[in-house]
């Protein structure tokens, strides 16, 4: 059906006369094939939002676990074997930790993030729902264009996650909406389904009051449904080579989680060793009052071991 | 050189090093000569590894490419023990001991350069479909622990990226809406939607449930009230009933002599006491006609609430009430020892077989109430 369809819109079909099109537009034909993959020990979270992310992902490539955490680099030579210019993977540490690296192959940076509060799409609260392989529309922050390494980070998200057009298994129409935005240093990613309900009355009356129809003026709006995956990245790191090469930025504020375990059980450990202490110290104070255990220290006598071998 | 001086100066933590223009021959051809020196120095290579400039705009001579790696380090050190920077050791000393962050803005722009793709108005919308929002999200969050408020700023970031993406994908004629005919595959199976779709349907049941057992519980309450009332209001009118019939009692009873009422009155009196007695006696010609099409509820009220109303009605019962509580119960004053000690003789005579109990041997009847209770109080 969809094959159909396409070869109905696309009047000139084949591939060529886009790209003279491109052409004639000043662009290089978008091109991006990613290769999704994760390392051992991911848990079924892990997994189900690689999978969510996948179905999203027409012009993306799964493939199987990665064994190495350390030799990152043999990823270089399989994304080159299966003709990705990209690579997403998913590195689990501990059972517990998620850590994402997204790569531009042949030679482009590495981002590192850490991945916290994932929420699948099986989750019943996510109402929504749209086609897989549509290309979606990436809503980025503001704050997106502020600073260098956040520009480096949008251009990544725009290649990986945005699906080029004429991609093999895309959809033709427009159904959601993929949301980064910046919060406390960490960036939150959401995905919504484009709904498009009635106008009522009210807004269809400021339309024809105020402002022009710039905005297409149709008879429906907008409106968003959250498909959900849902997470939260922390960028830890950004290498310049494909996982390799110089770091360029590294983030001051990322703590790991391994550190924070550690300052928890540290926390609870001084607890106790304060208590202790405390206790100590009083019951050492209360034998020089003469309240201790053992009552008023007798006045010994010169030979007395306990003076004389002080 | 000038410019480089003043580029000293500025720099708090580490020098600069020289103008990016120079770049990549330049400085390769330093390095090399001054190699040697820096491992003469004896400082600790490692330990400056990761050197760098702090967030301060800094460049390190614009180094892209991957073989200028240990360059940007080695720059860094001949700058360090340069003696012109005498004055600079210790506040390098200093902040090797902190850690180093990294930030190199003139290397992210530049690989940015290498492989962005051109998203600018001269192409098409419809080639990448990515916006980047006017304001800044995060100064619409209150704050980040705000769950409500920070979803709610998403979504509208996401909702203007929306409108303005299918206001420019109208205008290029790319399709946008998803006619209701159209049928694919969705990202989420048709099972979790009725998953979705019944966790739904339940939380509206559930909502309206504790609704409606809310409503009831108040209707309830009122109600009670009204109950109360009500009660309290009957017991009051069977009160003065009572006391009206008390009355004529104590009138008929004063009155004997007076035979010739009226017979309506006298009537009246008869139904009366059949009412208080409570009994079948449903003679009369004004009982005849208060008696009901239905059996015999003439008679008073029917025999269950009699029997209750005998129990615990007007006060409880009256007579009895003394008899089996605690205090009579724990006298013990009627109990003789000598009485009670049978001689073991005779019950042991008495059993026949295994399990016959034995027959008591004649005891003192009991004496009355009375007669004990005097002999109590004598003692």
């Amino acid at each position: 059906m969809a094959a159909v369809y396409k070869s109905l819109s696309k009047s000139s079909g084949s591939k060529a006369a886009t790209d003279s099109e491109d052409a004639k537009n000043g662009a290089k034909r978008n091109r991006q094939r990613v290769l999704i993959l994760t390392s051992r020990g991911v848990t079924y979270r892990h997994r189900h939002l690689l999978n969510d992310l996948a179905a999203m992902m027409p012009h993306g490539r799964k493939d199987v676990k990665f064994d190495s955490k350390s030799k990152l680099y043999q990823l270089n030579e399989l994304a080159e074997l299966y003709n990705c210019n990209n690579v997403m993977f998913f590195e689990a540490r501990k059972g517990k930790d998620l850590y994402m690296w997204f790569s531009k192959v042949p030679n482009g940076p590495t981002v590192k993030f850490h991945a916290q509060n994932l929420h699948t799409m099986e989750e019943l609260h996510f109402t929504g729902n749209c086609l897989k392989g549509s290309r979606p529309v990436l809503s980025f922050d503001a704050a997106f264009e502020a600073e260098p390494h956040l520009k480096v980070i949008k251009e990544l998200f725009l290649h990986i996650f945005g699906v080029p057009q004429g991609a093999r298994k895309s959809k033709p129409f427009v159904d959601h909406v993929m949301g980064f935005s910046i919060a406390d240093g960490k960036i939150w990613i959401r995905n919504y389904e484009v709904r498009e309900v009635e106008k009522t009355k009210a807004d269809a009356e400021e339309a024809d009051k105020g402002k022009k129809s710039k905005h297409g003026d149709k008879d429906t709006d907008v409106s968003l449904v959250e498909i959900g995956p849902r997470f939260v990245l922390t960028p830890i790191v950004i290498q310049e080579g494909a996982f390799g090469g110089p770091i360029i930025y590294q983030n001051k504020r990322f703590v790991s989680p391994n550190q924070v375990r550690s300052d928890l059980r540290k926390a609870k450990a001084g607890r106790h060793n304060a208590r202790t202490e405390q206790t100590r110290d009083r019951l050492a104070k209360a034998g020089k009052l003469g309240l201790g255990a053992n009552g008023a220290k007798k006045e010994g006598d010169g030979l007395d071991t306990r003076e004389l071998f002080a | 050189k000038e410019q480089v001086e003043e580029e000293h100066e500025d720099d708090d933590v580490l020098p600069d090093a020289p103008a990016p223009a120079e770049d990549d021959e330049d400085d390769e051809d330093e390095d090399d000569s001054e190699d040697e020196d820096d491992e003469d120095n004896g400082v600790d290579l490692s330990r400056l590894e990761d050197l760098s400039d702090s967030d301060s705009d800094s460049d390190d001579g614009g180094n892209d490419d991957d073989e200028d790696a240990e360059e940007e380090e080695e720059e860094i050190d001949i700058d360090d023990l340069s003696p012109e920077n005498s004055e600079d050791e210790e506040e390098i000393a200093a902040s090797t001991r902190v850690r180093q962050t990294i930030n190199n803005k003139e290397g992210l722009l530049a690989s940015l350069k290498r492989f962005a793709l051109d998203t600018s108005s001269k192409v098409p919308f419809a080639t990448h479909q990515s916006i980047v929002s006017a304001e800044v999200t995060e100064e619409a969050i209150p704050s980040v622990d705000d769950d409500l408020q920070r979803e709610l700023a998403f979504m509208n970031q996401s909702l203007e990226a929306a409108r303005l993406a299918r206001t420019l994908l109208k205008k290029e004629g790319v399709p946008f809406t998803r006619p209701t005919d159209y049928f694919a595959e969705t990202v989420r199976s048709d099972e979790t939607m009725e998953k979705v779709k019944a966790k739904m349907i339940e939380e509206a049941t559930a909502k309206k449930a504790s609704a409606e057992a809310r409503k009831l519980r108040d209707l309830k309450k009122f109600g009670k009230q009204v109950q109360v009332a009500k009660q309290q209001e009957r017991a009051k009118q069977k009160r003065d009933t009572l006391d009206k019939i008390k009355d004529l009692k104590r009138k008929r009873q004063q009155g004997q002599s007076n035979v010739g009422e009226k017979e309506a009155d006298d009537l009246f009196d008869v139904a009366v006491d059949n009412e208080l007695s409570g009994g079948k006696k449903g003679g009369g010609y004004a009982a005849a006609g208060k008696k009901r099409a239905f059996g015999d509820k003439g008679a008073g009220p029917n025999p269950k609430r009699q029997k209750k109303d005998s129990k615990y009605g007007f006060g409880g019962k009256k007579k009895y009430s003394k008899s089996g509580d605690a205090i009579s119960s724990g006298d013990i004053s009627g109990f003789s020892v000598k009485k009670n000690r049978s001689s073991f003789g005779g019950s042991h005579g008495g059993a026949k077989g295994p399990g016959r109990p034995a027959k008591k041997t004649k005891t003192t009847p009991r004496l009355g109430k009375s007669k004990r209770q005097a002999a109590a109080g004598k003692r």
